[in-house]
């Protein structure tokens, strides 16, 4: 009875596509159940799944016939489970906290293929997640991509069109060198399963043969990734794309989806590559460099902007520059270091989408604007989101008693304890934190202020429920993170430690 | 168990009815008798934990690995907690009167933040360790910003604004040093001492303590991030400003003390670069201060630069790192809070009844408020350091224990600049007095128009205290402070 949980990770995968065949056929109504009910189930599912695993390690299963390198196999461990919650959870909170905003961005006849893409999505992220098959995760790279640009494109408007193609044309690019850097590495191993192309890389790198293709292979692929999830210089299709898109595909794309291609970046770290191959190469350096740079450039393009989403999605720019700047730190405190990456992973993930629903419910109790001079005020017609929006803007500046704060903590600690990238690390963590507060509260300070000139509508917006709702479930989970952090750490650690 | 429930109680009773007056709507009178009695009975338990004196660390949540939010009742925490829940009950009686001539909807937003403002005070005294001061540091900040903000006119905003960015910039700067802290010390939990490890003092250790120091002391108006002090203090209502340079800048004085005395110990910085520099900072800081405030013309600002003097000269007592210093710093913190809180609500009381603001129209007013031009005459004697008032006796040991730590040029520089910042001191404060008894032959009488008892009750009460806490100190608190002393001082 027990192999049973066994089997839960395959269910979490294909149940959503079946959930999408469901939503292509059904109505609007019938796909909107149909997809909250797949995602209740994939989280109940995961929870045994994700206990078994903090029980006994992780697990392998052989997905069809044949076994290991030349069948297709899934690997489940700790850090996998916990992020498919999150691509479980996150999608349907987000589509609840901006639902207003989706049924007025789209056209009723096309509300079921939202749906559509949400399953197909989720499915993608969790394949993502927990497949052991270097090619299989580049399948699910291209259904993940196709899906993201379904969710851009289905608000039909002209600058949401050039965004998506933006979008689009960034994310082809990125997965042409995450295929080429795969084959290069099946070329040099002859093999696709990530474990057993470790043991090859191994080989290869102690008879200190073919490093630059090595090298050039793993450079391929951090760029192709770098390139999807906005890694600096790469972060330009952020701001059109967050700011143009409805709400719920902000809140996902910049939540969600660019976090899952950092995730797999990170297992091919440790699990195709080897930490220590990787190390060799010198391609964390770059990793670090990047992401330094990406701290500071993301924040200052949000200082310029005078659009309350293109600030957020410019402050994802920088928040994803956190993220690999935690994944190139190496050297004696590199565990220490990615964990505080994946740690930041979920802090981001639970922050931004806080950040979009609420800044929706700004800017729809001050006639649509987005533009901060109309926002002025907008927290006095809508307390709820005025609230939510002060909570993820100083978790974001990193107050304690945030998430944000917790993360900058496990940052700096990393870079104290790293060799000789403390001073470095800790500079730029600074002058980015100090960059954040400025926009961050200059904002926040702004929807407080009483309106610049007076508006005949004086009453107070009203939300709906699921928006309440949605903020109130991020807000505590963000609370939560930055007052009892150490439980979610440990199960980061865990998970780290079983992903090689 | 019993003083962690005290502390938590201290906390959460003026942050609950801050958050009640906010959200809930009553009427005035209800509001009233909120406002005071939960001030009162924050009082009460406050003054129960210092008398139940267990000193005793209690964990109230873990955080993160070893990073832990404590709690603590130490001498320190005595000292700045009396003093916060002391003044915020005389200035919540202030505001019943003060606040008649605001706009009744402006009510429910300051009681609601100066009442949340004083649990986070309260937290911050009763940390018991880095990263909970540090909470309750930030905390502290965003709960007192909407208080400048208060009138909403744009002056205002770019104030708070200047308030907001400086105390948060100071307190990233602040937070650098707290990391390298933790990476050097063994605990960051407060023991007197310190707790640095052998190897820990290195040279990037002591950039990062100085960071931090000049970090915290952006809330301590001390250079040079003091700019947003003489801005955004005098913008908020005056019994607000009463509390923001009374106790509140003292945060940033109780962060310094914290980190280099309870955290990376006195041993680390004694003799070095970071000592003189400090001094010379705070000398500085001093002496600029005074000179702005002389030159200053509303005397709300004037005494918002008085500020930025007074409380560097807590700083530079504390940079001298001996007991004398510390000593005075401490005592000075005391009397500091008694002075200026009573200074401001003279300003407070002047503006609500006559609605002047710059010194030159003061001329005459002790003809009609002398009750209050009296009690504004022996705070600003006190402030002066005229003996046998409170500001003597901690100038004093400033001055001993400054030729004590620096038998050469540099203490003779500290008497100086502290005998200079006296004299400019009596010459911005003593004119009002002059002018205000004796106005002249040619001045016409203006109507009587004395400040009501809701305001004249705590200016007497803050006179009084002014006047004789110098000489008729209690014995506890004498013992307290010379315990503290000897504990942390070299």
């Amino acid at each position: 009875m027990k192999d049973i949980v066994f089997d839960f990770p395959l269910f979490t995968i294909i149940l959503p596509l079946l959930g999408a065949v469901i939503c292509s056929v059904a109505g609007k109504k019938v796909s909107k159940y149909v997809y909250f009910a797949v995602s209740l189930i994939c989280a109940a599912l995961s929870v045994p799944v994700l206990l078994y695993t903090l029980e006994n390690g992780y697990f392998t299963r052989a997905m069809g016939h044949f076994a290991a390198p030349f069948g297709n196999e899934i690997r489940v461990g700790t850090a996998e489970v916990l992020f498919t919650l999150l691509a479980v959870l996150l999608p349907a909170l987000s589509v609840l906290g901006g639902k207003r905003r989706l049924m007025e961005d789209i056209s009723e006849k096309k509300i079921n293929f939202y749906f559509v893409m949400l399953c197909l999505l989720q499915s993608a992220i969790t394949a993502l997640a927990y497949t052991n098959d270097l090619f299989t995760a580049y399948v699910f790279i291209e259904i993940s991509t196709l899906t993201s640009c379904g969710l851009l494109m289905i608000r039909q408007i002209g600058r949401t069109t050039v965004a998506a193609v933006r979008y689009m044309i960034f994310n082809l690019l990125g997965s042409g060198f995450v295929l080429m850097g795969i084959c290069m590495l099946y070329d040099l191993t002859g093999y696709l399963s990530m474990s057993y192309i470790k043991e090859a890389v191994a080989d290869i790198a102690a008879t200190g043969k073919y490093t630059v293709p090595l090298t050039a292979a793993v450079g391929l692929i951090v760029i192709g990734i770098g390139m999807k999830s906005g890694m600096f210089p790469f972060h330009l299709w952020m701001p059109d794309t967050y700011s143009t898109s409805t709400t719920a595909s902000a809140c996902i794309l910049s939540g969600l989806v660019s976090k899952g291609y950092i995730f797999l970046l990170i297992k091919i770290i440790y699990r195709v590559i080897g930490f220590d191959v990787m190390e060799g190469t010198g391609v964390p350096l770059v990793i670090f460099v990047f992401g330094l740079a990406g701290m500071i450039v993301g924040s200052l393009g949000a200082i310029r902007e005078n659009e309350i989403r293109r600030m957020i999605a410019y402050s994802s720019a920088a928040q994803i520059g956190y993220i690999y700047m935690g994944i190139g730190i190496g050297g004696p405190a590199a565990q220490a270091a990615v964990a505080a990456a994946v740690f930041h992973i979920f802090t981001h993930a639970l922050t931004k989408p806080l950040l979009f629903i609420s800044a929706s419910g700004l800017s729809q109790a001050s006639g649509g604007e987005v533009k901060f001079a109309a926002l002025q005020g907008s927290a006095h017609r809508n307390p709820i989101a005025g609230a939510a929006f002060t909570v993820g803007a100083l978790s974001m500046v990193g107050m304690p008693g945030f998430a944000g704060f917790i993360s900058k903590l496990l940052f700096a600690q990393a870079a104290v304890a790293s060799d000789n990238r403390a001073i470095i690390t800790l500079s730029v963590l600074a002058i980015s934190t100090i960059l954040n507060a400025i926009y961050f509260l200059r904002t926040t300070m702004r929807i407080y202020l009483p309106s610049a000139e007076p508006r005949q509508n004086t009453s107070v917006y009203k939300n709906g429920t699921a928006f309440v709702f949605a903020c109130a479930v991020l807000t505590a989970f963000n609370v939560f993170l930055g007052m009892h952090s150490q439980p979610i750490l440990d199960m980061i650690n865990a998970g780290i430690e079983t992903l090689a | 168990m019993s003083d962690l429930l005290l502390m938590l109680s201290a906390i959460a009773v003026p942050v609950v009815s801050g958050i009640a007056v906010g959200l809930i709507k009553m009427n005035a009178k209800a509001q009233k008798a909120l406002v005071l009695s939960a001030c009162a009975l924050t009082a009460v338990i406050t003054g129960v934990n210092a008398a139940a004196d267990t000193g005793a660390s209690h964990v109230v949540l873990s955080v993160v690995g070893p990073l832990e939010l404590t709690l603590c009742t130490d001498g320190v925490s005595k000292i700045f907690s009396i003093i916060a829940v002391v003044m915020w009950l005389l200035a919540a009686v202030f505001s019943q009167s003060y606040m008649r001539h605001e706009s009744k909807d402006t009510h429910p937003r300051y009681y609601a933040f100066l009442l949340v403002s004083l649990g986070m005070t309260l937290g911050m005294d009763f940390a018991g360790d880095m990263i909970t001061a540090y909470l309750f540091y930030e905390l502290i900040t965003l709960t007192t910003f909407p208080l400048v903000l208060h009138s909403m006119r744009p002056e205002a905003i770019r104030a708070a604004k200047k308030y907001l960015f400086y105390s948060v910039a100071g307190g990233f700067m602040a937070l650098f040093g707290i990391f390298f802290c933790y990476n050097n010390c063994s605990t960051l939990a407060f023991t007197a001492g310190g707790s640095l490890l052998p190897q820990g003092g290195t040279g990037i250790m002591l950039v990062a303590v100085f960071v931090a120091i000049l970090g915290f002391g952006a809330k301590a108006g001390s250079y040079p991030l003091h700019g947003w002090l003489p801005t955004a203090h005098p913008e908020a209502p005056a019994p607000a400003s009463a509390l923001l340079s009374g106790v509140i800048a003292k945060a940033g004085v109780l962060a310094i003390i914290r980190i280099v005395f309870y955290v990376v110990g006195a041993d680390l910085i004694a003799g070095t670069w970071v000592q003189y520099a400090w001094t010379g900072v705070a000398l500085l800081t001093v002496f600029m201060g005074s000179m702005m405030a002389y030159r200053e013309k509303l005397f709300k600002k004037r005494l918002a630069y008085s500020t930025v003097s007074q409380i560097s000269y807590v700083l530079l007592g504390l940079s001298l790192l001996n007991f004398g210093g510390v000593t005075g710093a401490l005592l000075h913190v005391i009397f500091h809070a008694v002075i200026k809180c009573g200074l401001f609500l003279v300003a407070g009381a002047i503006i609500c009844k006559t609605g002047l603001t710059n010194i030159d129209d003061y001329t005459g007013i002790g003809k009609r408020m002398p009750v209050t031009l009296w009690c504004f005459t022996i705070c600003s004697l006190a402030l002066i350091g005229i003996p046998p008032l409170s500001g003597f006796v901690s100038k004093w040991y400033l001055a001993s224990a400054s030729l004590a730590e620096y038998p050469g040029a540099l203490g003779w520089i500290c008497v100086a600049v502290l005998l200079v910042s006296a004299l400019l001191t009596a010459g911005y404060l003593l004119p009002v007095t002059v002018r205000g008894f004796f106005p002249g032959n040619d001045y016409k009488t203006g109507e009587r128009c004395e400040a009501d008892a809701y305001m004249l009750v705590p200016l007497i009460i803050l006179a009084v205290a002014a006047a004789l806490l110098g000489i008729f100190i209690p014995d506890q608190l004498r013992s307290l402070v010379y315990a503290i002393a000897g504990a942390v001082a070299l």
